[in-house]
């Protein structure tokens, strides 16, 4: 036969290694994607070459019995989905495993063998235009990776770009849908409001607002020295007895709701960018409005009227949490998203605060005990807002916020104790009237009318 | 002299031809010079032979049995060369020159006889390292470097070698005829034709051509079986302009075929540089380039098929990944793709047994007819 002499006479030009037929020291791991309408499908190749194939193979055959279960199939397909990160529109989604097809063991110590693995993706309804994002870490050390989409079939479908790192190991793609239903338009609001809050960690910044309501104790401050007057009734120019439950509920709604409102505005307003927010000066003014409910709970500066008050300073103290907001270093429109679960978060607390304190005001104000409350907190919010002041103005340090954050930190055994100390007025106003008369006693300095005493009394 | 040289190939085709069946000597048409061929090569076979060639024309598993590895790791339907006498051998050898152009039917003999030459030099010899000292012809291999020990089965399956041109396998689907299509595929390592015949027509999708070694010397002769596929296609590279080449270039790696075997059916989503941003003379090139592949098949088969890519060349994708130059007279070592409408060209060097630029594998397909299904399926 010819063939052997033929095969003398080639000369090997330059065989640099041996050849063979089959991979060697990589493992090929090649994955095509369909997209359809409302899901992916995805199919994998992988073929770990003669040299990888033990290390495969060890992590493959778990129990290194030399026989590849079923179990052992899954677990292994089941591994490789874990290892592939994959996001729609940048939210993380999980792979659902199809099948899995393995080779002979012999076939894949050759190098030859070929894991098949099918899974699928659902996908949410989203925006026309969207973003795939596969990213393998399945043996990068020694893998080589062909990802690939189809042509879709779907004519709605229009692949855009793909995108993908040296190793193929990060595979991004990018395409066009159109031909939306209602249920597509419906859905697209609430995945883009979902993206915005996404995008900001809704939960975060929520919880962000309460802690900002919880610590900054000088915004639950003005709340509080305004609320304190909020049961009573005005005769003449002081502070008179209970004004009645409902009453009393409603003035506390109102106010609390106009400083929602009002903080709110300025909120959104400089988180958006329409107002410049000067941080010290606002911080100024906050401290003043400390002052200025505290000089209220005192006496009536403002009797009926405290609804616009709070809404006034409300508008102040937004502009501290926008610049609270800012300091996060959000996009517009993930502010807008921010505002939302930030101010939701600020609502929440305040709610949780005023309705601690609220069963204990509306109670204990309908005994003379109540003036020593309402003094003894207006004495207390003034003093702290004059610190502030002198802080925030002057430069000076004083012990306020020890002071303040002090008595803040025990907030809920304070509500607790309040809460217990009023049924306790409210039960029995006679075991109240020590109270009574330290507060004839120093009328002078108390601003308590003299109707009022004689009323509770 | 080459024994499967074309000229000695064609003459031994010619006389099986006109002392086997007078009544074909008039054929005309290259569908009845390969219906002839095919029957003259069915009456030199024994019944049994006969019936492990034939399939049925609709046998989808036999006609995705093919592939680029050894025939010992993936057996390919049909009957070897190897269990064929010298009658049979060239009446198999004529019905494919028969299908094929002069040019193509060379290009397969040049990939078997590669494989001869890999047979000859590495058969039975453990693999080497990644380094670029060749051993000297005829010294012993060293030891395998730094494998860990695991070393592929060189001493191959038992029964036999598993290269060489012996190892060529040649099957039949469905009856052959001028006008009801049929099937002629004949492969083994690093080849597989898969020609489908209906009525006038030929179609080559899906075919894969390799080489390894992709460089060798037959006779004081250097032979690159794939060596135009090589060239052709770095040159249109060079033809680019930088911001063409921007495009055309892709910024990962391929490391090997997307579409190789058993993948039939799938168009991907195409990638690099249009044609429709290439000027006449670039789009030219490339066409020269798709012509290495659609070539393969006989002339007026080959003509109508360069005629419909020609069409869609404004719709043909051009995409390259790896190295921008190639060693004189060596092929590249970087991978590339032709896409369009009706056309996958992948051309795939292989990292394995070194020096890429002496290994490759190609594959050839229409997506909208591989096996004909495109004619057939009405």
């Amino acid at each position: 036969m010819n063939a052997r002499l033929l095969a003398g006479a080639a000369i090997l030009l330059s065989l640099g290694a041996g050849a063979f037929a089959h991979r060697l020291d990589e493992y090929l791991q090649a994955t095509i994607i369909t997209v359809e309408k409302d899901r992916i499908q995805a199919s994998m190749r992988l073929i770990p070459g003669v040299a990888v194939a033990p290390v495969v193979l060890a992590s493959i055959d778990a129990n290194g019995d030399g026989v590849i279960s079923e179990a052992e199939q899954q677990t292994y397909a089941e591994r490789v989905l874990r290892d592939l990160s994959i996001t729609v529109d940048g939210e993380s989604v999980r792979p659902t495993l199809v099948s899995e097809k393995f080779p002979p063991i012999e076939q894949m110590k050759e190098g030859l063998g070929e894991i098949q693995i099918e899974f699928t993706v659902d996908l949410p309804p989203g925006e026309p235009e969207r973003r795939i994002v596969f990213e393998s870490h399945h043996q990068n050390e020694r893998s080589a990776y062909l990802v690939n989409c189809l042509v879709p079939n779907d004519p709605n479908i229009r692949i855009l770009t793909q995108t993908r790192n040296e190793t193929q190991s990060f595979y991004q793609l990018d395409y066009a849908q159109s031909g939306g239903s209602s249920r597509f338009a419906s859905w697209k609001v609430w995945s883009t409001v979902r993206g915005w809050m996404g995008a900001v960690g809704f939960a975060c910044v929520f919880r962000l607002g309460m802690r900002h309501i919880a610590e900054g104790t000088d915004h639950l401050l003005f709340l509080l020295a305004l609320l304190l007057p909020a049961p009573l009734m005005v005769i003449g120019s002081r502070w008179a007895g209970f004004a009645g439950v409902r009453q009393s509920l409603l003035r506390i709604l109102k106010v609390v709701t106009a400083f929602t409102v009002g903080h709110s505005i300025t909120l959104a307003l400089a988180a958006l960018g329409f107002v410049p927010v000067p941080s010290r000066p606002i911080e100024v003014l906050i401290a003043v409005s400390i002052f200025v409910s505290a000089a209220h709970a005192l006496r009536p500066l403002f009797p009926g009227r405290e609804a616009a008050i709070a809404a006034f300073f409300g508008l102040i103290h937004g502009l501290a949490f926008a610049t609270t907001l800012a300091e996060l270093g959000l996009g517009r429109w993930a502010r807008v998203a921010g505002i939302l679960g930030f101010n939701l978060g600020i609502e929440t607390m305040q709610l949780i605060v005023v309705a601690a304190i609220m069963p204990s005001l509306v109670l204990m104000s309908r005994t003379s005990a109540y003036q020593f409350l309402r003094i003894g907190g207006a004495l207390f919010a003034g003093f702290a807002s004059l610190g502030w002041i002198a802080e925030r103005l002057l430069g000076v340090h004083t012990s306020v916020d020890l002071l303040v954050n002090g008595v803040a930190h025990r907030g809920a055994w304070i509500a607790v104790g309040l809460f217990l100390v009023s049924i306790v007025c409210w039960r029995y106003p006679q075991n109240s009237n020590w109270l009574h008369r330290v507060v004839l006693k120093h009328r002078s300095v108390f601003s308590a009318g003299p109707e009022a005493q004689e009323r509770n009394g | 002299m080459n024994v499967f040289s074309m000229r000695t190939v064609r003459g031994l085709a010619t006389f099986a031809v006109i002392g086997s069946s007078v009544a074909t000597a008039s054929a005309q048409t290259p569908t009845s010079r390969i219906v002839s061929a095919a029957n003259t090569f069915l009456s030199t076979l024994s019944e049994k032979q006969r019936q492990s060639v034939l399939y049925s024309f609709d046998d989808e598993k036999q006609r995705a049995t093919w592939s680029n590895l050894p025939t010992s790791f993936v057996p390919r339907g049909g009957i070897p060369l190897r269990d064929m006498n010298a009658a049979q051998r060239s009446a198999a050898m004529a019905l494919v020159s028969a299908a094929l152009s002069a040019k193509g039917f060379e290009k397969v003999q040049q990939i078997m006889e590669g494989d001869e030459v890999l047979k000859a030099t590495d058969s039975g010899q453990p693999p080497r390292g990644n380094n670029g000292n060749p051993p000297p012809p005829g010294a012993p291999n060293g030891p395998p470097p730094g494998n860990g020990g695991n070393r592929p089965p060189m001493g191959g399956p038992p029964g036999g070698a598993m290269f060489g041109k012996d190892l060529y396998y040649i099957s039949i689907l469905g009856k052959p005829s001028e006008k009801n299509p049929w099937m002629v595929q004949f492969g083994g390592h690093h080849l597989a034709l898969n020609i489908t015949i209906a009525g006038e027509r030929g179609i080559l999708t899906p075919t894969l051509t390799g080489a390894q070694p992709a460089l060798y010397t037959s006779n004081g002769k250097t032979v690159r079986p794939l060596g135009q596929e090589s060239d052709k296609a770095l040159a249109l590279l060079n033809a680019l302009d930088e911001n063409q080449k921007k495009q055309a270039i892709l910024s990962f790696r391929l490391a090997d075929l997307v579409l190789g075997p058993g993948q039939d059916g799938k168009t991907i989503q195409p990638e690099g540089l249009k044609a429709s941003t290439m000027n006449d003379r670039q789009r030219a090139m490339l066409l020269d380039v798709i012509s290495e592949w659609a070539d393969i098949i006989h002339e007026s088969a080959a003509a109508a098929r360069m005629a419909e890519l020609r069409a869609d060349i404004n719709e043909t994708w051009f995409a390259w990944s790896g190295p921008t130059t190639a060693a004189p007279g060596k092929n590249i070592t970087a991978y590339y793709r032709i896409q369009g409408p009706h056309l996958v060209i992948e051309y795939a060097p292989q990292t394995l047994g070194g020096d890429p630029a002496l290994h490759v594998h190609t594959m050839y397909r229409d997506p909208t007819n591989d096996y004909g299904r495109g004619l057939t399926a009405k």
